[in-house]
């Protein structure tokens, strides 16, 4: 299944966009909320966090390396000082990539995600299948997004199930430190700061 | 529901945005609005844990959170049921209000929303276990909200992280000491496990 109900028995996106046109026309009239506030809650997270928030960070990593290490000792301060912080950011811990580990990252139980660094998950990162099989078979699920580990690289699953949000620092390319900090940018992906992409 | 079978592959899409659909992010909106207006009680994961589990499962990630903020705003008695049917039944724009602003909210909240934090958040709690400990995740079968998965209880694995202490999954009680904890994948999943480590992070309360 992927998570869109087929069944009319079960509420549809129509049905459930009908409810929270109500809700919110209820919720206005009663001047508990004003539209604007949800437009501004909306735009913050479709335009100003998202996974180029996380890249900033990673890119930095890559060309300096004392914030490397401040980055791995204490990821919310560090991710702070670039700027970016807030909801779902507030115990950020930086997983570190090798040539002989690498790291993914899931939630089992709902869809923990930090959101300050990557934005709001995907729609494949909240769907049954990623949740379910992740734990049980990652090597199976990374091949199904084009991700081949080698036998001798130890992979480390990561179930972001309490207060904890989790982000992947990717392997740096080898040129890293003769590219513009922009160039590296660009090529850092939200699936490698997932860790579902090498 | 980790560890379950039967949900086929995973269904990657090159999708970027965050809502699919613009209901899923007026959801969104609503949910944090309504919470900062005082008008729902309850916590996003409690209310989508009380759907239903067939329900549940047939559900998109927004339309749970659709019926979290309901149950939400029902619970706070806010609105009624009956109110919001009537109103499925009879949609129209607000009759009066509609074109009420509160930009000084707007911006406050959206600013909030990304504030930064002066360091990492969890409290310095008196903990029974260290980093190197080898630690039991307790039999149990926990009624209502939790945050410890099925398939890692009764199974031994080493701390390896304090976080910090926390009121127990994100309650309002007293901040109890959360443990990173790492298992071998064959302790979890048998002998034809994949090869690997997989990591949780636990209340106390949920180990011994």
């Amino acid at each position: 299944m992927n998570d869109q109900p087929a069944s009319p028995a079960h509420a549809s996106p129509s049905v459930t966009a009908l409810r929270i046109e109500a809700i919110e026309a209820l919720l206005v009239e009663r001047r508990l909320i004003t539209s604007d506030v949800v437009d501004a809650i909306i735009d913050t997270y479709e335009h100003h966090v998202g996974p180029m928030n996380g890249a900033r960070v990673v890119a930095r990593a890559w060309v300096d390396p004392d914030y490397r290490a401040r980055l791995l000792e204490d990821a919310t301060s560090a991710v702070g000082e670039l700027g970016f912080g807030g909801a779902e950011g507030e115990h950020l811990v930086v997983l570190e990539n090798t040539d002989a580990v690498h790291n993914v990252v899931v939630c089992t139980l709902c869809s923990c995600y930090p959101w300050p660094v990557l934005g709001l998950p995907p729609r494949w990162y909240k769907s049954s299948a990623y949740r379910s099989r992740m734990v049980r078979e990652p090597r199976a699920v990374l091949a199904e997004f084009g991700t081949t580990l080698p036998d001798d690289v130890e992979l480390r699953v990561w179930d972001s199930s309490a207060e904890v949000r989790y982000l992947v620092l990717p392997l740096a390319p080898g040129d890293a430190a003769d590219r513009p900090e922009d160039e590296l940018v660009a090529s850092v992906t939200r699936d490698h700061m997932i860790g579902v992409v090498r | 529901m980790g560890g379950m079978h039967g949900f086929g592959a995973v269904p990657v899409d090159d999708l970027e945005l965050p809502f699919d659909e613009p209901w899923e992010g007026r959801t969104f909106g609503l949910y944090i609005a309504a919470g900062v207006a005082g008008a729902r009680s309850g916590s996003i994961r409690p209310g989508i844990e009380a759907i239903p589990p067939a329900d549940y499962l047939a559900m998109s990630y927004f339309e749970r959170w659709a019926s979290s903020l309901e149950r939400g705003l029902v619970d706070a008695g806010t609105l009624t049921e009956a109110e919001i049917d009537a109103r499925v039944r009879d949609p129209r724009p607000p009759a009066q209000h509609g074109n009420d602003t509160n930009p000084e909210l707007a911006a406050g909240l959206a600013a909030a929303l990304v504030d930064r934090p002066r360091g990492p958040s969890g409290e310095d709690v008196a903990a029974r276990f260290k980093v190197g400990d080898r630690v039991t995740v307790k039999r149990m079968a926990p009624e209502g909200h939790h945050r410890c998965p099925r398939y890692v209880r009764g199974v031994s694995g080493v701390v390896t992280r304090q976080p910090g202490g926390w009121p127990h999954a994100s309650g309002d009680g007293r901040p109890e000491a959360t443990y990173t904890v790492r298992f071998e994948m064959r302790d979890l999943w048998g002998d034809d496990a994949e090869a690997g480590l997989l990591h949780l992070d636990l209340w106390e309360r949920y180990l011994t």
